[in-house]
C-alpha cells in the first residue's frame, strides 16, 4: 500500500474554442487582488481576429509548472513550489532582476514601474489566488499577493468570474476528466472539439 | 631581428588582441554555450533588415504556432535555456575569469617590475589633461566603479539571499548607467581625438596601424567605445523596453538577445578596463598624479609615454 499522500497539482486550463475574449477575468484578477494599473497577472490572447471561424482566444497568467524556469533561474531563491504544484515568490527575498521573466515560457512575471525614476519594482505574478508566504490571510500577505481564496477552499478569481466556463482551474486530473467529458458527451452540456490550439 | 617596420611588428597589438578573443571566444562559443547560434543569427539579420524584434524568422505554418508567437514569443528553446544555464552556473564561474587575469598581471609585474622615470627637472611640466578632461575622466571612473559593484547585483543575490540591499543595487544600476551615456560619449570623443576618423586617411588605416598613441592604447580605447557603446545600447533598450502583459511576445526575444550583449559587452569591457588599470598604474609610477594635476614631468612623458608628448607637441606645431 502506497503510504505517500496524494496531492492535488493545481493546473490551469483555457478551452480556446469556449474563451470569448471578454477580459472578465483580467479584470477580476486585478480587482481581486487590487493590482497595480500595467501590471496584468492574467491576459488574454487572440490571433486571427476579426476572421470567421478561425479566431481563437485563451487566457494565459502563469501556468504553475511543475520544473518552473523561474524558480531554477531566480537568483537569490525567491520561488518556491506548494505540494499542490502552485508556484508562489517571496517578494521580500526579490530583487527585481527579471531574470524570471527572461526565462518563463509564458511571460507571467510583471513588473511594476514603481522604482525611482521609473525602475522595476518587485515581481508580481499569479498566485493561483494561494497567496504568499506571509500569514494566511493577513493584511501584509493581500497587499503583496492579494486574496488567499485557495485558503478558504475557494476557486481562483479568474475561473470563478469565467462566464462561459473556458477558464477551469484546479487538479490536473479533474480538468482533464471535465476537458475529456466536454469532448466526448457532443450535444449535451458545453461540447468542445478534443484537441486545443 | 625582428624587422620593426614589419606588418606584424606594427599590428602586433591588434593581432594578439584579436588571436587571444577568438580563441576565448571560440572556447566558450562551442563549448559553453547552449545557444541555437543559426537561429540567433538569422534574428540578427532579421532585425538589421528590418523585419522587427519579434524573433519570428519563420511565418507561423499553422493556428498553434501562431498562438505560440502571439502569447508566449518565438522559438524559446534558441535562447531562454542558456539563459537559465548562465545564471546558475555562470555567475559562480565568472570570478575565476578575473582571478585568471589578476593572475596573468602578477606573473608580468614579476618579470617586468615597475617602471618609474629618471626626473632630473621636476618644474618642467606639460600639460596632458584640462581641467574639463580630468573631470569626464574622473566622473568616469566614479561611474564605472558604481556600475561594477551594482552590476553584480544579481550575484550579490545569489550570496544574500535577496532583499533590500541587492534592490536597491539593481535600481542603482539602472540609473546610473543613464547617467553614464553622455560621459561615455565625451570619454569616447576625448578618447579618439587622435584617431581623426573622419578628418584624415581611413578609417581602417587609423584603427589597424599604430598612429601617435601605442597600439595597445588604442585597443583599450577601441574595446572601451565599442562594448560602452554595447552595455549602453543593450541596458538602455532593456531598461526602457518594459512589455507588459500583452507585448510580452514581441519583444521577449529581443530583450533576451540584448541581455547577452549586455552580459558579453560587460565582460569584455571589464577584461579592458583591468588591462588598462594594470599597464597605467601598476606597471607604471606616476601616472595617477597627472590624473589628478593633469600635469606632467616632460621627463616622465619622453621616458614612458612619448607617443603622448609626440602628440601634444604635435597639436602645439599646428
Amino acid at each position: 500500500m502506497n503510504n505517500k499522500p496524494d496531492f492535488a497539482r493545481m493546473k490551469f486550463y483555457c478551452d480556446e474554442n469556449l474563451c470569448i475574449d471578454c477580459n472578465g477575468c483580467v479584470v477580476a484578477c486585478k480587482e481581486a487582488h487590487e493590482v497595480p494599473v500595467g501590471v496584468n497577472r492574467r491576459k488574454v490572447v487572440t490571433v486571427n481576429e476579426g476572421i470567421v471561424g478561425k479566431e481563437i482566444s485563451v487566457s494565459m497568467a502563469c501556468m504553475h509548472c511543475s520544473d518552473a524556469p523561474c524558480q531554477q533561474v531566480c537568483p537569490v531563491d525567491c520561488f518556491y513550489i506548494r505540494a499542490d504544484g502552485i508556484v508562489l515568490h517571496d517578494k521580500d527575498k526579490c530583487i527585481g532582476c527579471g531574470y524570471c521573466l527572461f526565462a518563463c515560457p509564458f511571460g507571467a512575471p510583471q513588473f511594476p514601474k514603481d522604482g525611482a525614476f521609473g525602475t522595476k519594482g518587485k515581481m508580481d505574478k499569479c498566485t493561483m489566488c494561494a497567496g504568499g508566504p506571509e500569514e494566511t490571510n493577513s493584511h501584509e500577505e493581500f497587499e503583496k499577493y492579494g486574496q488567499n481564496r485557495i485558503s478558504e477552499g475557494k476557486v481562483p478569481m479568474c475561473a470563478s468570474m469565467c462566464s462561459t466556463k473556458a477558464l477551469l482551474v484546479g487538479d490536473a486530473n479533474e480538468v482533464a476528466l471535465i476537458k475529456t467529458y466536454r469532448a466526448t458527451t457532443k450535444g449535451k452540456g458545453i461540447a468542445t472539439e478534443a484537441m486545443g490550439w | 631581428m625582428e624587422n620593426t617596420n614589419s606588418f606584424f611588428s606594427k599590428n602586433k597589438a591588434y593581432i594578439y588582441t584579436l588571436l587571444g578573443l577568438g580563441v576565448v571566444g571560440f572556447i566558450f562559443v562551442k563549448y559553453m554555450m547552449i545557444m541555437d547560434w543559426a537561429y540567433l543569427f538569422d534574428f540578427v539579420v532579421n532585425i538589421l533588415s528590418g523585419a522587427g524584434v519579434s524573433g519570428v524568422t519563420t511565418p507561423p505554418a499553422s493556428n498553434y504556432e501562431l498562438m505560440v508567437d502571439t502569447a508566449f514569443g518565438y522559438n524559446y528553446e534558441a535562447i531562454a535555456p542558456e539563459i537559465i544555464r548562465a545564471s546558475n552556473e555562470r555567475q559562480e564561474f565568472i570570478w575565476w575569469v578575473f582571478i585568471g587575469e589578476i593572475a596573468i598581471f602578477c606573473v608580468m609585474y614579476a618579470m617586468n617590475g615597475r617602471k618609474k622615470a629618471v626626473i632630473t627637472n621636476p618644474n618642467d611640466q606639460v600639460q596632458v589633461f584640462s581641467l574639463f578632461h580630468r573631470g569626464v575622466i574622473w566622473f568616469n571612473v566614479l561611474i564605472i566603479i558604481t556600475l561594477i559593484i551594482t552590476g553584480f547585483n544579481i550575484t550579490w543575490g545569489l550570496r544574500s539571499g535577496g532583499g533590500d540591499l541587492p534592490f536597491l543595487l539593481r535600481g542603482m544600476h539602472e540609473m546610473t548607467g543613464i547617467i553614464w551615456l553622455p560621459f561615455w560619449l565625451l570619454l569616447s570623443i576625448i578618447a579618439f581625438k587622435d584617431a581623426k576618423l573622419l578628418f584624415n586617411n581611413s578609417v581602417m588605416k587609423k584603427i589597424l596601424l599604430p598612429g601617435k598613441y601605442k597600439p595597445m592604447k588604442r585597443v583599450i580605447y577601441i574595446a572601451f567605445v565599442t562594448m560602452g557603446a554595447g552595455l549602453l545600447a543593450s541596458g538602455i533598450i532593456i531598461w526602457f523596453l518594459h512589455p507588459d502583459a500583452y507585448t510580452h511576445g514581441q519583444y521577449i526575444q529581443f530583450k533576451r538577445l540584448l541581455l547577452y550583449v549586455h552580459f558579453g559587452s560587460s565582460v569584455l569591457i571589464m577584461f579592458f578596463l583591468m588591462d588598462f588599470v594594470y599597464s597605467v598604474l601598476v606597471s607604471v609610477k606616476g601616472n595617477l598624479k597627472g590624473l589628478i594635476t593633469g600635469k606632467y614631468p616632460r621627463e616622465h612623458l619622453e621616458q614612458l609615454a612619448p607617443d603622448v608628448l609626440a602628440d601634444i607637441d604635435n597639436i602645439k606645431g599646428n
